[in-house]
């Protein structure tokens, strides 16, 4: 090589050199504020939260937090990023992955105890939250979601509940009675069997029973093996590899264009009992009853009521704050959090996501108060069930996804597929 | 009897090795300089986005790596678990697929619109414009559109069956129609591009032997076989290396319009990385994933250059 072309490597490589090694430093991270005293820390706060939608509304109630905050820590910035649950994930891993992490992470329940195991949540014990202070001041069914290894990692903000609504009109015109709902899976088999309405070449027109998971079978699979009074996870161990486990998603085979057409979804993505395009069916945790959302009429026509094989549950899942365990405000992240959990805020934040607010007597919540669906899941928040259990959770439940999917189909075999799945848990 | 002419074979000397004279050395030495400094740009942007990503996904398949604060070495593991990792093998084979079917496909279709668009015929401008709004358009504008068509309830592709009287299809939930419907959607978005290049070289074929075969009586089809398919080597084979990694890259389609269901039907190795790395925070694992993708586009862009160069020796 002449001797050109090795000087301008040799400038080049020195180029990527330093700047990859620029690239691995620290420079855009702000000193730890730790022990200064509040009205003396300067600084960013960054904060990943999904509680916030993208909307004016939606920065209005982010900016009254952060006020609100700004009330002990004057001289701290926050910078928020408002990710989706979908992109949760991918905000968290680049973080990590460009050195420069969050301080406070909103996440789901299924998130909660894998990044506690990987240590990117630090201990909310130190602050004084204990169990027993999420069961005093918010729901203590979210506990187990919020512990791993005997320590919290996180506080509740606002609970996504899931209830199960059948159309009275549809009952009456099958001759079944919509005050005595069926909860079981067997009768709820037979109702949504009866239910179904079907043209001349045999093609569904109505639903019997809307799983609510045209892509995704996970939840209402946890949610229907919890009802027969087994757990997803016991102790930290797979509980669905079994015969209860087996006849859980057996049934949801034989519901599959049975009653419902594999993958049906209506344009607006909402569950089809709403609209009557189903006569039963899984629903979120509030119902919109004003001429914007379903109407009043729809709304009359529906009853609330949870599964129940042998035991009652609602299936919970939710908005959970934690701290980055390399945070470099963790005290001022902990002060945010007590923004964030301020009634007047959860509030906001139910209403937004038409969840429920995670603090004690939700029931009396004005998002509770505000639609008869709501108010019905607020009522059952202690028979909270959530998915999850294993450390390895967040790392396994799209494969879980796949598989159910794959049974479900009929592709795989569903005794083979549960005993693979819970091979694949740690 | 006849007698054989020979041209007098001149006598060559052999080159003479002159040394170059100070002024030229200095001049070779400001081009070589000039050509680095032109080079460092592009250079440098292969070496921070290319050359150190691909460094450390290699290194990073080694490991165990899942975002966490401990991570180790574990050798060949990845690629071992990845083998027999039922996910990773209905990617590799949907991606195959895709490719197999998506690019003779999508470059016969194109060979066609660009023969029918270098002709003399109305409105031309227009048709060059249309056939290449797909590819200026947004993927997940693309996508979105193409989730209405295929929409069982409402869509476009089933009401038009219906008016042959077939059954609605669930189009992307179907195990057996979602792949092909995807590769459908892929092939139509890929022409615009094919299209132009293909159109760029058939104005570059040269007239002159066009005319020549055309005076030799040449028709239509032997005029197309004999001059211009083999004028347009070149370019076949940058529009087959460019689809080839195009279609084995496939995400942003599948990843919008059936996420890799149902169950792992429309699964392709680019969608089943993204997910490994970060829905699942395998980063490890999905480094290893792909080193494979990366090899198995090596292998595929090999085999082109083989058939283009059998096609040449042809």
């Amino acid at each position: 090589m002449r001797r050109g072309a090795r000087s301008g490597v040799v400038v080049l490589a020195a180029v990527l050199v330093g700047l990859a090694a620029g690239s691995c430093g620290n420079g855009v991270i702000d000193k730890s504020t730790d022990g200064v005293p509040p009205a003396e820390a300067t600084g960013t706060l960054r904060v990943l939260i999904p509680s916030f939608p993208a909307s004016n509304k939606g920065r209005e109630e982010f900016d009254k937090v952060v006020a609100d905050f700004k009330k002990t820590y004057p001289k701290m910035k926050v910078e928020p990023d408002f990710a989706t649950y979908g992109n949760l994930n991918e905000k968290i891993s680049t973080s990590i992955a460009a050195g420069i992490p969050y301080d406070v992470m909103v996440t789901g329940v299924g998130w909660v105890q894998t990044f506690a195991s990987k240590r990117l949540f630090a201990d909310l014990g130190p602050y004084g939250v204990t169990p027993e202070v999420i069961r005093d001041k918010s729901i203590g069914a979210m506990v187990p979601a919020a512990m791993y290894e005997d320590k919290l990692y996180a506080y509740p903000i606002v609970a996504d509940a899931r209830a199960v609504a059948l159309r009275a009109s549809a009952f009456k015109e099958a001759g079944l009675d919509p005050d005595k709902p069926p909860k079981s899976m067997a009768e709820l088999k037979v109702a949504a069997e009866k239910l179904t309405k079907r043209d001349a070449n045999g093609t569904i027109t109505r639903t019997g029973f809307d799983l609510a998971a045209p892509l995704s079978f996970r939840q209402t699979y946890t949610t229907l093996l919890a009802s027969t009074g087994t757990p997803l996870y016991l102790d930290g161990q797979p509980n669905y590899s079994n015969a209860k486990g087996v006849e859980t998603l057996e049934w949801i085979k034989s519901m599959i264009n049975n009653v419902q057409v594999y993958g049906q979804r209506n344009a607006a993505q909402q569950p089809l009992v709403y609209t009557g395009e189903a006569a039963m069916g899984i629903t979120g945790g509030a119902v919109d009853c004003s001429d914007k959302g379903i109407g009043q009429a729809n709304c009359d026509d529906l009853r609330f009521f949870r599964f129940d094989s042998g035991k009652e549950v609602q299936f919970v899942g939710g908005d959970l704050a934690s701290i980055g365990s390399r945070a470099r405000h963790k005290d001022a992240a902990w002060a945010f959090i007590q923004s964030l959990i301020k009634p007047s805020s959860v509030d906001a934040i139910a209403k937004l996501n038409k969840k429920i607010p995670a603090y004690k007597d939700a029931a009396d919540s004005p998002q509770a108060k505000s639609n008869p669906l709501s108010k019905f899941v607020a009522s059952g928040l202690e028979l909270a069930i959530y998915e999850g259990g294993s450390a390895n959770w967040l790392e396994m439940r799209g494969n879980f996804d796949t598989q159910l999917t794959q049974a479900v189909l009929g592709q795989k075999d569903p005794a083979k597929t549960l005993a693979n799945l819970s091979g694949q848990s740690r | 009897m006849s007698a054989t002419l020979e041209r007098p074979t001149p006598a060559v000397a052999a080159p003479r090795r002159v040394a170059p004279s100070k002024d030229s050395r200095k001049l070779i030495r400001s081009q070589v300089r000039a050509g680095w400094l032109l080079l460092a740009p592009a250079l440098l942007h292969s070496g921070i986005f290319l050359v150190i990503p691909i460094i450390f996904a290699v290194a990073l398949s080694f490991t165990d790596y899942s975002f966490g604060d401990s991570w180790s070495w574990v050798g060949f593991e990845n690629y071992t678990v990845l083998f027999g990792d039922a996910n990773f093998r209905a990617a590799f084979v949907n991606t195959v697929m895709y490719a197999v079917v998506v690019i003779p496909i999508s470059m016969a279709v194109s060979l066609a619109i660009a023969i029918g668009l270098n002709q003399k015929i109305r409105g031309l401008g227009f048709f060059r414009t249309a056939f290449y709004v797909p590819t200026v358009t947004a993927t997940v504008a693309i996508a979105t559109i193409w989730l209405w068509i295929y929409n069982p309830g409402s869509g476009l592709a089933n009401g038009f069956l219906s008016l042959f009287g077939f059954a609605p299809n669930q189009w992307l939930s179907d195990p057996g129609t979602a792949l092909p419907s995807l590769m459908v959607v892929g092939i139509w978005q890929g022409l615009g591009t094919k299209i132009i290049i293909y159109l760029a070289a058939l104005q570059g074929v040269s007239r002159d032997l066009l005319e020549s075969s055309a005076l030799d009586g040449a028709n239509r089809w032997q005029r197309f076989v004999n001059v211009t398919w083999p004028a347009l080597g070149p370019v076949q084979f940058f529009v087959l290396v460019t689809s080839i990694v195009g279609t084995f890259q496939v995400f942003d389609l599948v990843y919008v319009m059936t996420d890799g269901g149902p169950g792992t039907e429309t699964m392709v190795l680019v969608l089943d990385i993204y997910q490994n790395a970060f829905q699942d925070l395998r980063l490890g694992f999905a480094s290893a994933e792909t080193v494979i993708l990366m090899l198995l586009i090596a292998v595929f862009i090999g085999l082109g250059r083989l058939l283009q160069k059998a096609d040449v020796n042809d």
